[in-house]
């Protein structure tokens, strides 16, 4: 006997069927009441739709722009620098960390009475009290946009060097160079062109997720008009207008779609003219100076995200800390052992959602990769891709009909499910790669010497990926301590976990409760890598190290 | 031990009937610990049956609720014991949550009524959801027992008949409330004991001596103020605070006042507003955010007080100074005052939905929350800070002298400073609410 058909299938429905349920249940409550087209039309004549459409296209849009740019300017300029080292090594952490707690981290940052000018007043700046040119958040999405590109940039870069390693970078280099091509073109003219087709997924996984995200924008964007998703969020929980977020989530898949689609025209028109401009020949000498601001941006990007995790310590110890002090007048321990009793029931709700959704997901990960390894059930890559591709709005908003229906809303079953169809594509795009590459003689030697199918696969197949699962199961983690909508949705308010928590306290709560709340929702996932690295390091034949996606 | 719970069934392809817990996970782990604590089934002594015999009694489920509004004491008691009371309220305050915590921890032991806060962001989602399930008959097993509210979610809950019933005056603890017009009409809105008081409110503002030693007292004043370079903002409506700031400045600019006792239908909107309308154009350039971001909530704009971002905060509460200085939230230099000619002032209540599960348990919750043992660590700002209901002469001596020992410190706003204004009727706040959102947020 040996991981068959009947596992893989059920991992197969118990993926696939909230998606298409949650897509169903949203077309049907999209055209409750009257037809769809009527709805439509009614909702696009609203004014504060088209506000939030535009805010939404701008900031997505643009986030994701930027974060294209940035990485291929991080690449360029500082990969193979001494420097590289020390920028990859603050990556992961920076990954980890869900987006909620970053948010928290960056308002104290840029806020007028943020860290930044806390250090600078009133010495260079002059300022007693805070300025008044900027708040944070502010009316345009500018700290939103901040927001996503420091925490999507390292996911894309770390994406391409994974992918790096497969398209010899330094022969490339040396050969450009050879021909006397500044470092820069030859980057432009050799590598990027063969990177982009292998990264494009990731980035379009990016910019879905730039359009479409909610705890971020509830925490860093505007709030009139907010986002199009924040709004639709707003909508769907009053019954009346229900259907209105129906049709808003419906709006926002067609903008990802639509944003997709023009990546893909882009793609082309600029591969041509990148195709003219690779035959003409030109070469001048590299610019130091656009290296060295290359690099000067890759370090104020990786400083503004350690930084900003860095203030939700020190908030949360800080007893009074007023402009413009540079450090905390006076420190406690009371935000942490006054509201332990407040704090530990969230953290212990997220704590069992990551670690049983990590189970799962690692373990139907393992089961899928080895019924397709047996030629059991067909290679699905893209499948995958879908909730990281569709918005959450529009699947989340039918898939609480359905539990609604079924009685399952706000139960802690169904909030489990979500969790783990949002963390096993993750998983089975990190441990797809080591699974195919893992070479075949070891399983024969093993078959040779008379070893059954699960001895094998318990003695040899997994200890030799020991280090993938645990990376595997540690973004498993990382990707459920994050899951704001799902868990609020599908919890119907009555699953408090630390994403809930943090983003509910917006506003309301104490900054030294929000910075005690988001610390321990950046910890969490930080110890699952960090014991996932130790662990991969006990490993003595550990193979090699795949990075999502 | 008999435990209520939410219970589920299912039919499975077989046939077969499965439970399906709906309660959070936190719940039976509560519930678990709960009883291991009281060593009636000690895991390391007693039989493996035991325990699992509990877990088993965890997911049973009992007959529906029994008891009226009128029912005797001693029959809600009964009934109540074990239950679990979903209350669902504003969630965004962290004495708040903390004081709600504690009075679980208190109502547990003393009369076996779990008590779970349900964190809502705003309780009018709540009411829509329980007008929705009203549409859909869903009249009994309903997910929320006891709800915080006033103004217009009650005249709602009232006039869309999803209130349990008159409860409020047959609670042991009801002799104890004071007679006040805002606790038997809530905004203009009869009470008539389908609510029950918990705890009154005034608008009032909070400067910092250091940076504005002379805030303005007048709607007048306060546009002068920021024109001059005052830092101010109020918080966007619906939020709570903007809403009763809008309320606050109708009742004083408008030369149609009386207009506001009556419903919104009867009056001329525009007529009423229009001097509303006028005076915010010319403040909201002058505000911290130029009038296009604002702050989310009032307890917001105590952190941009304390950040030196704005000069004047709002709050609902004449106590919360003391609360947030002694938490280290604000500074020592705050003071709290309200409008020389008064400010918006109110009750809030609780009251059980028609649907609710545990109605036993909300009484026994409603009622706890009128004790004096309650309402004196509510009033006490080191706790919340929240002005009491009771009539000081209806308590006994030991209960004045723990409401006289409160210290509130020169924070708070001083006894008998500044008339407590008279709500509009509850229909006000939704019309001014849209009206703003049509002119300042398209």
């Amino acid at each position: 006997m040996a991981v068959g058909q009947p596992a893989a299938l059920l991992v197969a429905v118990l993926f696939i069927s909230p998606l298409a349920a949650g897509l169903l249940g949203t077309f049907v409550q999209a055209s409750a009441g009257a037809d769809l087209l009527r709805n439509l039309g009614e909702v696009l004549n609203d004014p504060r739709l088209r506000a939030a459409l535009v805010l939404t296209v701008f900031t997505g849009g643009l986030a994701s722009v930027l974060v294209a740019a940035l990485t291929s300017v991080v690449l360029v300029s500082a990969h193979g620098t001494r420097a590289w080292r020390a920028l990859n090594a603050a990556l992961p952490p920076l990954l980890a960390v869900p987006h909620a707690a970053l948010a928290v981290g960056i308002a104290f940052l840029f806020a007028p009475s943020g860290f930044v000018l806390r250090l600078m007043s009133p010495s260079l700046t002059g300022y007693d009290r805070p300025p008044t040119d900027w708040t944070v958040p502010d009316a345009w999405g500018i700290s939103l946009i901040v927001g996503l590109v420091v925490k999507e940039t390292p996911f894309l870069v770390l994406a391409a060097v994974a992918q790096l390693r497969g398209l010899d970078v330094d022969e490339s280099l040396s050969i450009g160079r050879t021909l006397g091509y500044s470092p820069a073109r030859c980057w432009s003219r050799l590598i990027l062109p063969r990177l982009w087709p292998r990264i494009r997924l990731a980035f379009l996984a990016i910019l879905a997720f730039n359009l479409a995200v909610v705890d971020m924008a509830i925490l860093l964007g505007p709030g009139h008009p907010p986002t199009l998703a924040v709004w639709l969020v707003q909508l769907v929980s009053d019954p009346s207008t229900r259907h209105v977020a129906a049709i808003g989530a419906l709006l926002l898949t067609g903008i990802v779609i639509a944003a997709c689609a023009l990546v893909l025209l882009s793609e082309r028109v600029l591969g041509l003219m990148a195709a003219r401009r690779r035959r003409n020949g030109q070469r001048r000498p590299g610019s130091q100076l656009a290296r060295r601001l290359g690099q000067a941006i890759a370090w104020i990007l990786t400083l503004t995200g350690v930084l900003s995790l860095l203030m939700l310590p020190l908030w949360s110890f800080a007893s009074r800390w007023r402009f413009p002090h540079a450090w905390p007048s006076a420190w406690t321990l009371q935000h942490w052992t006054h509201r332990l009793g407040s704090v530990f029931e969230p953290a212990v709700a997220t704590l069992f959602f990551a670690l049983i959704s990590a189970v799962f997901a690692v373990c139907a990960g393992i089961v899928w990769l080895e019924a397709e390894r047996r030629g059991r059930v067909p290679r699905l890559d893209s499948l995958w891709y879908v909730p990281l591709l569709v918005p959450q709005t529009t699947l989340l908003f039918g898939w609480q009909v359905w539990a609604i229906h079924a009685q399952l809303n706000g139960g802690w079953l169904v909030v489990m499910h979500a969790h783990w169809v949002y963390s096993l594509p993750y998983v089975v795009l990190i441990l797809a790669t080591a699974w195919r590459e893992l070479d075949p003689r070891w399983m024969h030697a093993s078959a040779t010497l008379g070893v059954g199918y699960w001895r094998t696969l318990w003695r040899v197949r997994l200890p030799l990926l020991a280090g993938p699962v645990a990376q595997a199961a540690a973004v498993a983690v990382a990707v459920s301590v994050a899951q704001y909508l799902p868990t609020l949705l599908l919890g119907a308010g009555r699953q408090a976990t630390l994403a809930t928590e943090l983003v509910a306290g917006q506003g309301g709560m104490d900054r030294r409760s929000m910075a005690t709340l988001a610390v321990l929702q950046a910890v969490l996932p930080l110890t699952a890598f960090v014991l996932a690295l130790r662990w991969q390091r006990r490993q003595r034949f550990a193979a090699p190290v795949a990075v999502v996606p | 031990m008999p435990v209520r719970s939410v219970c589920t069934r299912r039919l499975t392809p077989a046939g077969v009937s499965i439970c399906l817990p709906v309660p959070t996970f936190m719940t039976y782990l509560h519930r678990l610990l709960h009883a291991f604590s009281r060593s009636r089934l000690d895991p390391t002594r007693g039989s493996g049956w035991a325990t699992l015999c509990l877990l088993l009694s965890l997911t049973a489920s009992l007959p529906a609720s029994a008891v009226e509004p009128d029912s005797s004491w001693e029959d809600v008691l009964a009934e109540a014991r074990g239950q679990t009371v979903w209350f669902n309220a504003w969630g965004g305050s962290d004495r708040i949550n903390a004081y709600l915590s504690w009075a679980a921890e208190r109502i547990e032991e003393e009369h076996g009524v779990i008590l779970e806060h349900v964190k809502v962001g705003d309780i009018a989602e709540i009411v829509a959801q329980l007008d929705a399930a009203r549409a859909a008959g869903q009249d009994s097993d309903g997910r929320v027992d006891l709800m915080w509210v006033n103004g217009e979610n009650f005249a709602a809950l009232k006039n869309g008949d999803m209130l349990w019933g008159a409860f409020a005056e047959l609670l042991p603890n009801s002799g104890l409330v004071k007679t006040s017009p805002s606790i038997e009409f809530d905004f203009s809105v009869a009470v008539e004991g389908l609510e029950s008081p918990w705890g009154g409110a005034q608008l009032v503002f909070i400067n910092d001596m250091a940076t504005a030693p002379e805030p303005p007292r007048s709607a007048e004043q306060l546009l002068d103020f920021v024109k001059s370079g005052g830092r101010f903002a109020y918080p966007a409506p619906p939020a709570f605070h903007g809403t009763t700031f809008l309320k606050q400045l109708v009742h004083e600019l408008s030369d149609q006042r009386e207009a506001l006792a009556a419903p919104v239908e009867q009056a001329d909107f525009d007529a009423v507003t229009a001097s509303l309308w006028a005076y915010l154009d010319e403040l909201h350039p002058s505000l911290r955010g130029g009038g296009r971001t604002w702050p989310v909530s009032g307890e917001a704009t105590l952190q941009l007080l304390d950040d030196g971002e704005v000069d004047i905060a709002l709050s609902f509460n004449p106590n919360e100074a003391s609360a947030a200085v002694r938490s280290g939230q604000l500074p020592e230099s705050v003071r709290t005052y309200v409008f020389d000619e008064g400010t918006i002032g109110n009750t809030h209540f609780v009251t059980i939905p028609w649907n609710a599960s545990a109605a036993a348990g909300a009484m026994v919750v409603a009622d706890f929350f009128l004790s004096p043992e309650a309402q004196i660590r509510k009033a006490d700002p080191a706790f919340w800070g929240d002005p009491t209901v009771l009539d000081f002469s209806a308590l006994d001596a030991d209960d004045k002298a723990a409401f006289d020992a409160i210290d509130l410190g020169p924070w708070a706003l001083p006894i008998g400073s500044g008339e407590s204004l008279p709500e509009p009727h509850a229909s006000w706040a939704a019309a001014l609410e849209a009206a703003w959102l049509t002119r300042y947020a398209p």
